[in-house]
């Protein structure tokens, strides 16, 4: 029969208008039964990639710049006093009145060959900071954290657009057939802001979504299997049933040739079972060494949620997940990065939470050399103001900057792009936007972020809107 | 072996790294067009058009136009040489090292072009260049088909459906022909969902299969239309299109408790086939254009439905930029809304700048944002009585004259019925207000620890300490004689909160219990309560605040006067009985305030007694105002005192006629009238002003935009004609008349193809959201043209008659399988055959409802939530999304049984069965949904536990009647697929039942493909 009028009419059916997509595959894999097709029409990356995977840590509520990377000791010498920039800009507070300036409550000093500055909340990922290349600039359209985490999750302040993850599951697939592309590992307090509009496909088709992974849940992944109570269904009855249903569905097929999508779900059945059969090895964490799931943290209560989701974010990458998605923090609340209240407090506690796991699977990915193609990221939504918050000791949102860092796979180590204002209150050079830092992302999976795009409400769509420049300065 | 992965097609056209085969691009017709819309028109709008476009033209050249960007500027020389970019001086000016000659200027912010873009630039060139037609620009072209005329066009072939003309002319140009008819039981399978969303039962198919009337296909379009889960299931796609959700989205994801109404709207207009004109025109100004149909201010909700920051609105400082810029987007959501629904047009993409492709300029938007200028999205009252709602319209309007004085009213109340009604209220209260007498007080004192001092006038003031519960106790006498009623007079002070005539900071009062007891002379043990048979007061907080609830036994309830503080008020206790008052009685008043409403004492009080007997019933009491001018001597009265007396009254007539109504329900919807949220969040009196935003930046207003509308559509002029510029509603109802007017184009193809799309699973123009330049173009323009005027001229807008007249066509009874076309029209375009749908989600979950039985076909009301949280309480005044449970939601509760339309829609938690099956989540309008073939779908449809237990269900109700595995496995065939099992299915599938149970059975029939797509 005529492939290529089938894949025509398989694509005809599809919606959403496009006429030809990275359909990839069900599950978004870029190797699954690709043998018998020509290299060509597997998903592609534009150019040969430095990186072929990516782990996100993403520090939800708003990570304060100015007591963990951005060192001002202006700060320091202007503590208490009324903050006046002198730019004739107004100063404004997103949810409060400005208070007075306000130093970082905790000690600083110099890591590294490269000499950069860590506040003393992150004893571990500062011995490792001349493995990172830090965006010391980063600018923020909004200061409010659902636009702002919409921005820095898919470059768009208004919910319906595909995340990172999704575009990047939509381009090149997972590495794997028994995996998804992209995995989000939410905090085990709960969703981040936005839900799980975080980690969604927007108007791409729907399997490149964030497949959500409860690390600590009974069942961590749903779906996954029939629920408790289901006494009915054993591995017989479903390995029969399967086999009728196959069996049913290929008769079926077969008399109506024409049309793929028939053949397509019995494959997608397929998929699902080998995910099944994959996913309980993936996420049991028993043939981990002790001295692993220490070195996560996993033996202590702050670190043991975080910890267990690095470690896992690491067998994902692999066993051929595309993009690991791991948040630290929940959506609302000052326990997390969101902290209002109180810095010396509120910051401690998540910083604690999260410093020694991600210091450790750094130097996990490392040991493995899996960081010469894996790509780590940190980042947050936005940062926070150089001022106190009116009469407390907490600090509110600044979308004027804040910082992130890349660590891996075609980054320059030890290197800083950029540069706040001395206050630690705007951007000033060197500025980076969300734009630029999935441009980056994408460029070193090889991918040309003004070429990954995709027709929706009459325009062609993209992670960067129509801004984003590939971040140089950071790359090796 | 049927090739699954497919490549992007941007791989497909640019070879694996790079661009080495882009050049061939030119060459191959139909993807020409794509080549330069996707890779070279973005080139020059980003880094050309700004200097040589629409709005400037250096040198004379312009590069948004083909004609002239081929023949370029001042120069008089082709800037575009075909096939040579060597000597084009477009290639030779962007590559230029010479600072003077180099584009984009090197002084200029626009980046220099990177190599990529240059080379794509001269294979587009070398190849051609490629321009097509439709994107040659405004100046060059007739008008977009969209925006042309619409007129009726003949149609092709003699006789029958006319949609079957129209088809098979298509078909006939291209050597094809139609599929033949598909069977009775395919065509009843596909007609009921298409219609309800539903299967029909095995029965249903059986007699329709068996029946002899040659117009049994004809009623069962009849009946299917007149059922109402007609409505239900069509509510559905345009819900999609509006929207809808029960949360507002975004970062906390608060719950809208009142979107329903709206959605219980729109399922009634489709089962009334409300007219599409009229559809329109409530959904964008019901309130305006309809103000005696309760119905149309809930079609408001429509505006609503999509998205909104609360967070950005509410919580976010209203002098930020973050919150004005929220307020912007909230405009720009209604305008893309409004326009992308009932115009197909993407309007939203001029906010920044002219359309880059279709002619809407950003002036045209900003004036769309006008219309949307004086509303915010929140709760909106309604009367869904019709006779409720009519009463308070004529009330409020009366309230109103009476207010502002209007001249007719003045004349009415010198008429000799109005001033008689009055008099006699007066006479009545005069009744009620004289012969009280003071009591003989013998003391006071507060069991709290206030002090009580009394004055002059006999009343009692309050102060010191303001415990947090207390009790005046009052001791008095009264001479011999009748006592029928005692009067609490509460009186403002000088000394108090507010003045009073509360102690509380606002000047309220909280009177938790009056009480009182009399006793013999010398018999203080003996003390009998005194029990009354009414309580009322001159003003009361409200129904459930009020006198009454200072004698109804409960210390939780009480009288207050909250806000009116500040002025004397008044309650009347009658007694049960009249009692006769022998000498030496001693009488005992509590007014307790013990609800633990701390400092809530009353602040000044005076009692008062009265023998006679009030009138039966009760003469309503008066505000104070109205008492001090009724205490003038009518003889005395200014004759503006005696209006202002007839006024007064009149208005209190009114109000006690209002508050009598029953209590009106909310929709959220759009409104200019809204009770504010915090400093934030507050109604704006006016229209806001509207700026013309350069680059859509808020930091650079431009001119000021009035109200107005696009001016492409032809025939219709952009101005709106609103005369009042203060005047709200008169902005969404000029707008809603030209989206609905005859002679809008664009709103009458919309309509057609839309119903079309879901009919034939694709429109005519298979972008229904988008009739501009980069949206699709129309399979059967004459067809399209057709379906628009006959809808609009001859249906009326009648869904129902276009369903049907699409429904009897034979385009749509054909045969999904085929394959005569597949050569000429791989895509079906031209409908050589039916398409093959795959139930959607909704479909799903309702069929299983149905096949076990346990379908509950209750209409309307609050959404049926479908999963558990964790503190339902606090989740219901908005809890964090982040507890949302599907999973162990109980698929047997009472709320899972509900159709799928009226689940509780959660915008940034959606229902994980649902989802894996495409149901939109609620974070942009959906126009066409999308269909995925997943693994996730796979395993959603074999673990979710609403599925499993379904199947056991179904499991149970199929063995009532078929007892052996080979039946059983029969009746699961005809229930599920509508077919008897064929012999060598029957006998698999009872070996399966014999061993894993019928249940099992159930779950791998309804996980088949041929129960998900319809033939």
């Amino acid at each position: 029969m005529n492939a290529a009028l089938n894949r025509r009419d398989f694509l005809g059916t599809l919606s959403h208008g496009m006429g030809g997509i990275a359909l990839a595959s069900l599950l978004g894999q870029e190797m699954s039964l690709a043998a018998e097709r020509p290299v060509t029409e597997r998903p592609q990356a534009h150019f040969p990639p430095k990186a072929r995977r990516v782990i996100q840590l993403f520090m939800t509520g708003g990570a304060s710049q100015c007591d963990l990377f951005d060192y001002k000791p202006l700060l320091i010498s202007r503590h208490g006093q009324t903050f006046d920039p002198g730019t004739g800009v107004r100063v404004e507070a997103s949810v409060s009145v400005p208070g007075k300036l306000m130093k970082s409550p905790f000690d600083w000093r110099q890591h590294g060959q490269c000499g950069r500055w860590v506040s003393s909340v992150l004893p571990h990922l500062a011995r490792h900071v001349d493995e990172l290349a830090f965006l010391m600039a980063m600018h923020s359209a909004s200061n409010v954290h659902g636009p702002a985490s919409y921005l820095q999750t898919s470059g768009f302040l208004l919910p319906g657009f595909p995340c990172a993850g999704a575009w990047i599951s939509h381009a090149l697939g997972s590495l794997a057939d028994n995996v998804p592309a992209f995995v989000a590992l939410p905090d085990v307090r709960g969703l981040p802001y936005n839900g799980r509009s975080a980690f969604t496909s927007g108007f791409l088709p729907a399997n490149h979504q964030g497949t959500l992974v409860h690390a600590s849940a009974a069942q961590p992944m749903t779906h996954l299997g029939p629920p408790a109570g289901a006494t009915q269904i054993t591995a017989a009855s479903r390995r029969d049933g399967l086999a009728l249903l196959r069996e049913l569905n290929m008769a079926h097929a077969g008399e109506r040739p024409e049309d793929s999508r028939l053949t397509a779900r019995i494959e997608s059945y397929e998929l699902a079972a080998r995910l099944q059969l994959a996913a309980p090895e993936l996420l049991d964490l028993t043939g981990e060494s002790s001295a692993t799931q220490k070195r996560y943290g996993l033996d202590q209560p702050e670190t043991a949620d975080f910890g267990k989701r690095c470690l896992l974010a690491r067998r994902m990458v692999e066993r051929g997940v595309r993009f690991v998605q791991v948040w630290s923090g929940h959506g609302g609340g000052g326990d997390n990065w969101d902290n209002h209240g109180d810095i010396p407090k509120e910051l401690t506690a998540a910083a604690r939470k999260m410093d020694q796991p991600a210091a450790a699977l750094l130097m996990d990915l490392k040991a493995r050399g899996l960081l010469d193609d894996t790509l780590l990221v940190w980042t947050t939504e936005f940062g926070r103001m150089p001022f106190t918050q009116g009469d407390t000791l907490g600090r509110d949102h600044n979308g004027g900057t804040f910082v992130s860092w890349f660590a891996g796979a075609g980054i320059r180590p030890g290197v800083a792009h950029g540069a706040s204002d001395e206050w630690s209150w705007k951007a000033v050079d060197g500025v980076t936007t969300s734009y630029d830092f999935h441009a980056t992302i994408l460029h070193l999976l090889g991918l040309h972020h003004e070429q990954l795009h995709f027709r929706h409400g009459g325009i062609d769509r993209r992670l960067t809107d129509v801004h984003g420049r590939v971040i140089r300065e950071i790359l090796s | 072996m049927t090739p699954l992965l497919r490549a992007p097609r941007w791989i497909g056209r640019r070879g694996l790294w790079g661009f080495a085969v882009l050049g061939l691009a030119g060459h191959l017709a139909g993807t020409a067009a794509a080549d330069f819309a996707r890779d070279v028109r973005p080139i020059l709008a980003r880094s050309c058009v700004g200097c040589h476009g629409p709005e400037k033209q250096k040198a004379g050249y312009r590069l948004d136009v083909r004609d002239l960007a081929l023949r370029g500027g001042e120069s008089g020389r082709g800037a575009i040489v075909p096939h040579q970019s060597q000597a084009s001086p477009l290639i030779q000016r962007v590559t230029s090292d010479d600072a003077e000659l180099r584009m984009p200027p090197p002084k200029s912010d626009v980046p220099r072009l990177t190599a990529v873009e240059v080379q794509t630039l001269r294979e587009w060139i070398d190849a051609g260049p490629a321009w097509p037609d439709e994107l040659a620009g405004a100046t060059a072209n007739p008008p977009h088909w969209s925006l042309q005329p619409l007129t009726r066009p003949v149609v092709p072939g003699g006789g029958g459906n006319p949609i079957d003309g129209f088809i098979r002319a298509k078909l006939g140009e291209k050597g094809l022909a139609p599929a033949a008819a598909a069977d009775r039981r395919t065509l009843l399978r596909r007609l009921s969902y298409d219609l309800t969303g539903l299967p029909p039962s095995p029965e249903e198919a059986a007699a329709f299969t068996g029946d002899p009337d040659e117009h049994a296909y004809e009623k069962w379009v009849d009946q299917l239309l007149s059922s109402p889960r007609y409505g239900e299931h069509w509510a559905r796609h345009w819900l999609d299109v509006a929207n809808y959700a029960d949360t507002h989205g975004n970062d906390h994801d608060y719950i809208r408790p009142d979107a329903w109404p709206y959605r219980d709207y729109v399922i009634r207009a489709f089962n009334d086939d409300k007219p599409y004109a009229r559809f329109v025109q409530e959904q964008v100004a019901g309130d305006a254009l309809f103000p005696e149909d309760p119905q149309a201010t809930v079609a408001l909700g429509f505006l609503a439905a999509g998205p909104w920051d609360h967070t950005l609105m509410v919580t976010v400082r209203a002098d930020t930029v973050d919150h004005r810029s929220a307020q912007n987007l909230d405009r720009d959501s209604l305008v893309s809304a409004t326009m992308g629904t009932f115009q197909s047009l993407t309007v939203h993409c001029a906010r920044c700048h002219n359309h880059k492709f279709d002619p809407i300029t950003q002036r045209e938007y900003y004036s769309l944002q006008a219309v949307f200028a004086g509303v915010d999205r929140a709760n909106r009252p309604f009367d869904a009585d019709a006779p409720t709602h009519q009463a308070r319209r004529r009330l409020l309007a009366e309230q109103r004259a009476l207010e502002q004085r209007d001249p007719a009213l003045m004349v009415t109340l010198k008429s000799s019925e109005t001033r008689r009604q009055i008099a006699a209220a007066e006479a009545l209260w005069r009744c009620r207000e004289e012969a009280w007498e003071p009591w003989e007080i013998v003391s006071a004192l507060s069991t709290g620890g206030a002090s009580l001092a009394r004055q002059a006038d006999g009343s009692w003031l309050a102060s010191g300490p303001r415990p947090d519960r207390d009790t005046y106790i009052v001791t008095a006498r009264r001479p011999p004689g009748q006592l029928s009623a005692v009067r609490l007079e509460v009186l403002p002070d000088d000394r108090l909160p507010q003045r009073g005539p509360g102690r509380w900071d606002n000047g309220n009062f909280h009177l938790t219990e009056f009480r009182a007891f009399a006793a013999p002379a010398g018999g203080e043990n003996a003390a009998a309560p005194l029990g009354f048979r009414r309580a009322t007061a001159d003003f009361d907080e409200s129904p459930t605040i009020s006198a009454a609830q200072a004698i109804d036994g409960k210390n939780e309830t009480h009288w207050g006067v909250h806000p009116r503080y500040g002025e004397p008020h008044q309650a009347v206790f009658e007694l049960r009985e009249p009692l006769d008052v022998v000498a030496g009685t001693t009488f005992t008043f509590l007014l307790e305030n013990q609800a633990g409403a701390p400092g809530h004492g009353l602040g000044r009080f005076r009692l008062s007694a009265r023998g006679a007997g009030l009138p039966d019933p009760a003469p309503p009491p008066v505000s104070a105002d109205l008492a001090a001018l009724w205490r003038i001597p009518a003889a005395d009265r200014t004759p503006g005192q005696q209006e202002a007396a007839a006024v007064a009254w009149l208005k209190e007539e009114n109000q006690r006629a209002l508050a009598a109504l029953p209590a009106p329900q909310a929709v959220y919807a759009v409104t200019r009238d809204f009770t504010p949220d915090g400093d934030n969040f507050r109604p704006s009196p006016q229209p806001r002003p509207i700026h013309l935003l350069a680059r859509g930046e808020l930091n650079q207003p431009g001119e000021m935009v009035g109200p107005g509308t696009l001016g492409c559509v032809p025939g219709m002029s952009s101005t709106l004609g609103i005369f009042d510029p203060a005047d709200e509603s008169a902005r969404r109802a000029a707008l809603a008349r030209w989206l609905a007017d005859e002679r809008n184009v664009l709103t009458w193809r919309s309509i057609v193809n839309r119903v079309w799309h879901y009919h034939f699973g694709r429109g005519l123009c298979d972008t229904p959201n988008d009739f501009g330049k980069m949206g699709g173009r129309p399979s059967h323009p004459e067809l399209l043209d057709w379906l628009a005027v006959w809808f609009r001229d001859e249906a009326r807008g009648s869904f129902k008659a276009l369903h049907r007249l699409i429904l009897t066509s034979d385009t749509w009874r054909q045969c999904t399988s085929g394959r005569e076309g597949l050569a000429t029209d791989p895509d079906n375009r031209l409908l050589w055959r039916q398409q093959r749908p795959r139930l959607s989600g909704e479909q799903v979950r309702d069929t299983i409802l149905a096949l076990s039985g346990r379908l509950d076909l209750t209409m309307g009301g609050r959404p049926a939530v479908q999963f558990v949280s964790k503190g339902d309480a606090t989740f219901m005044s908005g809890g964090n999304p982040a507890f949302l449970d599907y999973e162990h939601f109980d698929p047997d509760a009472p709320a899972a049984r509900r159709r799928a339309v009226y689940r509780f829609v959660f915008r940034t938690v959606p229902d994980p069965f649902l989802d894996a099956l495409d149901c939109p989540d609620g974070g942009a309008a959906i126009s066409v949904r999308g269909v995925s073939t997943t693994a996730v779908q796979a395993l959603a449809m074999l673990n979710d536990p609403f599925v499993i237990r379904h199947c056991e269900h179904i499991a149970t109700r199929l063995t009532a009647t078929a007892t052996t595995p080979e039946q059983q496995a029969e009746a699961a065939f005809r229930l599920v697929l509508l077919r008897s099992a064929r012999p060598g299915e029957r006998t698999v599938f009872a070996n399966y039942i014999q061993h894993h149970g019928l249940a099992n059975a159930c779950q791998m029939l309804l996980n088949s493909n041929e129960f998900l797509y319809l033939d």
